[in-house]
């Protein structure tokens, strides 16, 4: 193969000066290797401990195993798409879809806001104290999760509780938060935003090192306003980020499952349970084949939903 | 390209994986069955690995120095497990084939294991008649035994002596109308909020509940074929009962969790049905002399007094290397002096009926109450897909409890759905 | 005027949001001093009524030297290999091309998307396999690579300039050493996010290293927590929340190192 082919299909492509088309060649190859080379050592331990026992599960999902096969895997029968018609026609596998639905509407977009705003606010609001709000907000993240759910357990006690008493003070009478059906599943969700922002702040606070100030500045010496200049400046300058937080923390979500599994076990009547969970229940039974299908499931959703994402964020 | 790479990649990876899944099974695995083997003459050598749960494997060092004496060419190596998540290192374990020679198992899990090909039979040189029925019939499947049953639990009515006073009892109810009456009276005459703390439902709410059944002389799995039998008439009954304390205002049917305690100290809620570990709980938790404030009694009676029993069983392991020093083990710790020093040092309740003659254990009043339950309790259904049953039975006793369903009604659905599972046999 | 002013209404407002935030963790440490009856008392104490170190006593009468040394090891190698790996594959996705790229990308994130429970079996016969298990390789091996950490290194490496490296080029910086030289010193804020959630991932993991470890001698904190305090029927709530609060110790640590990076950003390294 020699360089002229390539120069002669990609006419249009202006030349950078001083860069004769067989540099530009062996600068092509000499890119792809140094990609490949760079991507080697993070592909084998990949496909090894990863990719290999993904596949391995996705088999799994079409037949018909459980738990009693694991040690005979060539007695289970393929049984095409039967798990995941079971998981359909489960009741209350639609009903943990439901609820998850539910939660990722409310949560992603509340995370997310939460998490930028303290991270703008320690980025440039304040000069003092910074590295004190920014281990504050973190804390939850780092806080271990029994003692979150004590806490939180008390904080929503209908009787003692401290979020009803203070209602009490303004002549509210607050609910059985985790007891009643209706504000079960809030609960979870203000639980979370609590326990994530944090982890959005501190990616927030990464890409906001790229925002060019020099920029800010011309731009507020020009008279834009705080606004202006967070909508034209700012955002565009993280939108890689923003992609990254808004994909990740819909993933998270998507996969909800600490909480419920320590603060409600899915209840009261299944209005807590989530996709993960119920699949994670399936797995405890030990029907494999069913709760891989549920998994995959849940995997579907979130495939479109971060091709969704990316469609989004790309335009403009 | 594309294509191509995928293909190759997938046809790589299958073959691959069934390799790897194929290379865990066990080689000794065609001697799983239903014979067992005798145990071997002579002294225990060699390494016996155990796994055991939470404070129960911490202290399980202690308990085997005196086999460690009796056999000086054996040594015994414990791994304590946390409870929380021990299924799933289990199930794993077996999986892989990495399982211990000897661990305690959970009495839920005996069926599963057992399903799984996972525990040797019983030797017939085991007698298996000083254990409590219950217990005894915890560790068989399908009429053959695997393992030896350790310890036991069961559960009882709580109430506080002093408040039942008050409301004018001066003897725990023996009946069911009985309960239902003391719990009201408690609210009318002892300033009790609620007169009993029972779960309206929800995950373990069926320990509750089935012994309720059994008392009723109903039962959920036909003992001849293994065949559910949610809907008969005790069954109904026994719900039906379980619903009226719900409906008549006895019980609140939207608990905090976890305030069980608190509230029985405090006499917000006067009773509850526990296990054995609740009397250091309250104790922690009530003032000096508090012991003196409550007590326990069997569980009242519709024909006869039944109760839930747990605990724990001793399982030795397929393929285990050392078969012959792991069931010597389990003999020593079903040795009754054991047991009872076995007591002393966990508190475990002795699943030998001999063990309970020992002053250790028969001193105290509350346990004797223990002793008298421990008779008349059995173990959940030996079958697979228990958990996954129960789990199902749950949701609908929520329904019964919170929702005003007929209890026939959830009986229905919880026999169709228990169908739809099946037994896992 | 406006300008003094604002600052006095931001420093309040994070204030009030501050307290908000950090009112669990509080109760966690000051929950560790208190006794198990205190702790179950309605309604709940906020400062102990009588402080006791009893709870951090009965935990240091076990070998927390060891599992907090099994946690360190693991947990500074999976930080680490993420840190390495990732940024070298991240860089590549970012700025080269290369046969298979796009693909390889769609794999990575689509390993991302999968519910981590469905690979659960097959990663533990893996290791058995390999006849790791019950080592520290074993809780090591599985996690220096993570999808998340190369999506995150991707995005990071896609916000900086990519004048970086056709000035590079026409300097005759060869294609590797424009990644270690020119792209690697200016991760400082990625490297700082990925570590603390690389760390405090790998410090916290439960599931993995109980499954894996064939002897407590290769449990981590959070394993051997497990362990001591919650039995079949009850927690030992003093004991868990001592624990907790030694838990999060190193984690504060690791955040405050690493924290010092996000301040020092591009404008630092004098490219912007």
């Amino acid at each position: 193969m020699t360089a002229s082919p390539d120069t002669r299909a990609e006419p249009q492509i202006p030349r950078g000066a001083g860069s004769p088309p067989r540099g530009r060649s062996r600068r092509a190859a000499g890119e792809a290797r140094a990609g490949l080379l760079l991507s080697l050592p993070f592909l084998v331990l990949f496909l090894v401990f990863i990719a290999w026992p993904v596949l391995q599960s996705m088999i799994m999902s079409f037949t018909d195993m459980r738990i009693s096969d694991i040690r005979t895997p060539f007695a289970v029968e393929f049984v095409g798409l039967e798990n995941y018609r079971t998981a359909f026609s489960d009741p209350v596998f639609r009903r943990a879809a439901a609820n998850t639905a539910i939660f990722v509407l409310l949560g992603v977009p509340l995370t997310i806001t939460a998490g930028l705003a303290a991270a703008l606010a320690l980025d440039r609001g304040v000069s003092r104290l910074r590295s004190v709000f920014r281990i504050g907000f973190y804390t939850p993240v780092i806080t271990s999760i029994v003692a979150v759910a004590v806490v939180w357990r008390f904080l929503l006690q209908p009787e003692n509780g401290l979020v009803n008493t203070v209602l009490g003070w303004v002549g509210i009478d607050g609910p059985n938060w985790l007891g009643d059906e209706r504000t079960a599943l809030l609960s979870l969700v203000a639980m979370a935003v609590w326990r994530n922002f944090g982890t959005s702040m501190v990616i927030f606070l990464a890409g906001l090192q790229a925002v060019d100030r020099q920029l800010h500045e011309a731009a507020a010496l020009d008279g834009a306003g705080r606004w202006q200049r967070f909508r034209h400046i700012t955002l565009p300058s993280i939108r890689p980020t923003m992609l990254f937080v808004l994909v990740t923390t819909s993933i998270g979500y998507l996969q909800f499952f600490e909480e419920p599994f320590v603060m409600t076990s899915g209840g009261p009547l299944n209005a807590t349970i989530s996709a993960s969970m119920y699949t994670y229940n399936q797995f405890g039974f030990g029907n494999y084949g069913v709760a891989g299908a549920m998994a995959y499931l849940t995997f579907l959703v979130i495939a479109l939903v971060t091709l969704l994402q990316f469609r989004l964020m790309r335009e403009k | 390209m594309n294509r191509i790479t995928r293909r190759s990649f997938t046809a790589l990876g299958t073959a691959g994986a069934t390799a790897a899944l194929a290379a865990c099974g066990r080689s000794e695995s065609d001697g799983a069955g239903t014979t067992a083997e005798e145990v071997a003459e002579g002294p225990a050598t060699g390494t016996v690995t155990v796994w055991a749960m939470g404070a129960e494997g911490e202290a399980l060092p202690e308990l085997i120095t005196g086999f460690e004496e009796e056999n000086p060419d054996v040594t015994v190596e414990v791994t304590p497990v946390p409870w929380d998540s021990a299924h799933d290192k289990f199930t794993s374990a077996i999986a892989a084939g990495t399982a211990p020679d000897l661990a305690q198992v959970g009495s839920t899990w005996m069926a599963e294991f057992v399903g799984l090909d996972a525990l040797e039979p019983t030797p017939e040189s085991f007698a298996m008649d000083d254990y409590f029925e219950g217990a005894a019939q915890a560790v068989t499947v399908d009429g053959t035994a695997y393992g030896l049953p350790w310890y036991v639990e069961t559960r009882l009515l709580y109430y506080r002596t002093d408040l039942a006073e008050q409301a004018g009892y001066s003897e725990p109810p023996t009946d069911w109308d009985g309960l239902m009456a003391m719990g009201q009276a408690l609210q009318e005459k002892a300033d009790a909020e609620w007169g009993i703390a029972l779960q309206p439902g929800g995950q373990g709410s069926w320990q509750t509940v089935l012994p309720l059944m059994w008392s009723a002389g109903g039962a959920v799995v036909d003992e001849a074929d293994g065949s559910f039998t949610f809907e008969s008439a005790p069954n109904e009954e026994a719900l039906a009962y379980y619903q009226s304390f719900f409906t008549e205002g006895v019980s609140d049917p939207a608990p905090a969790e976890g305030t069980t305690e608190q509230d029985f100290v405090s006499g917000r809620v006067p009773m509850f049905i526990s296990g054995p570990w609740m009397m250091a709980a309250v104790e922690a938790l009530g003032e000096e002399g508090f012991a003196d404030q409550y007590s326990v009694a069997v569980m009242p009676a519709k024909e006869t007094s039944s109760s839930f029993l747990g605990g724990a069983n001793i399982g030795v392991f397929q393929g285990s290397e050392n078969r012959d020093a792991a069931w010597k083990l389990a003999e020593y710790l079903s040795r009754p002096e054991v047991q009872v020093q076995w007591f002393e040092l966990v508190t475990a309740l002795p699943s030998l009926q001999t063990a309970w003659e020992d002053e250790t254990v028969a001193s105290n009043a509350k346990f004797e109450a223990f002793h008298t339950q421990l008779e008349t309790a059995y173990a959940p259904p030996l079958i697979a897909t228990w958990e996954q049953v129960a789990s199902r039975f749950d949701a609908q006793i929520e329904e019964v409890c919170k929702n005003d369903l007929a209890p026939a009604d959830a009986l229905a659905t919880t026999q169709s759905e228990a169908e739809g599972i099946g037994t896992g046999a | 005027m406006i300008e003094r002013r604002r600052p006095v209404i931001t420093y309040l407002v994070l204030t009030a949001f501050l307290l908000l935030v950090i009112t669990p963790f509080i109760w966690m440490v000051l929950g560790s001093l208190k006794s198990q009856g205190e702790l179950l008392q309605v309604p709940p104490t906020w400062l102990p009524e009588q402080p006791t170190l009893d709870n951090f006593q009965r935990l240091f009468e076990r070998p927390f030297g060891r599992y907090f040394w099994n946690s360190t090891v693991v947990a500074v190698a999976v930080t680490v290999g993420n840190l390495v790996f990732s940024s070298m594959f991240g860089y590549a996705l970012a700025h080269l091309s290369f046969p298979g790229k796009k693909i390889l990308f769609a794999l990575v994130l689509a390993c991302l998307m999968i519910p981590g429970l469905v690979t659960f079996i097959p990663q533990y016969v893996l290791v058995v396999n390999m006849g790791i298990a019950g080592t520290l390789p074993a809780l090591i091996l599985p996690f220096l690579v993570q999808p998340f950490s190369v999506f995150l290194m991707r995005q990071f490496f896609l916000g900086l300039p990519r004048e970086l490296l056709e000035a590079g080029r026409i300097d005759g910086v060869g294609e590797i050493a424009i990644f270690f030289r020119i792209y690697l010193p200016l991760a400082g804020p990625a490297f700082a996010t990925l570590g603390i959630l690389t760390f405090l991932g790998s410090w916290n993991n439960f599931l993995w290293p109980l499954v894996v470890a064939s002897s407590e001698r290769t449990y981590t904190l959070p394993v051997a927590l497990a362990l001591i305090s919650t039995g079949q029927n009850q927690t030992d709530y003093g004991l868990l929340l001592a624990g907790a609060t030694l838990i999060v110790l190193p984690i504060l640590v690791v955040f405050l190192f690493f924290q010092r990076h996000f301040i020092q950003g591009i404008a630092t390294t004098g490219i912007k």
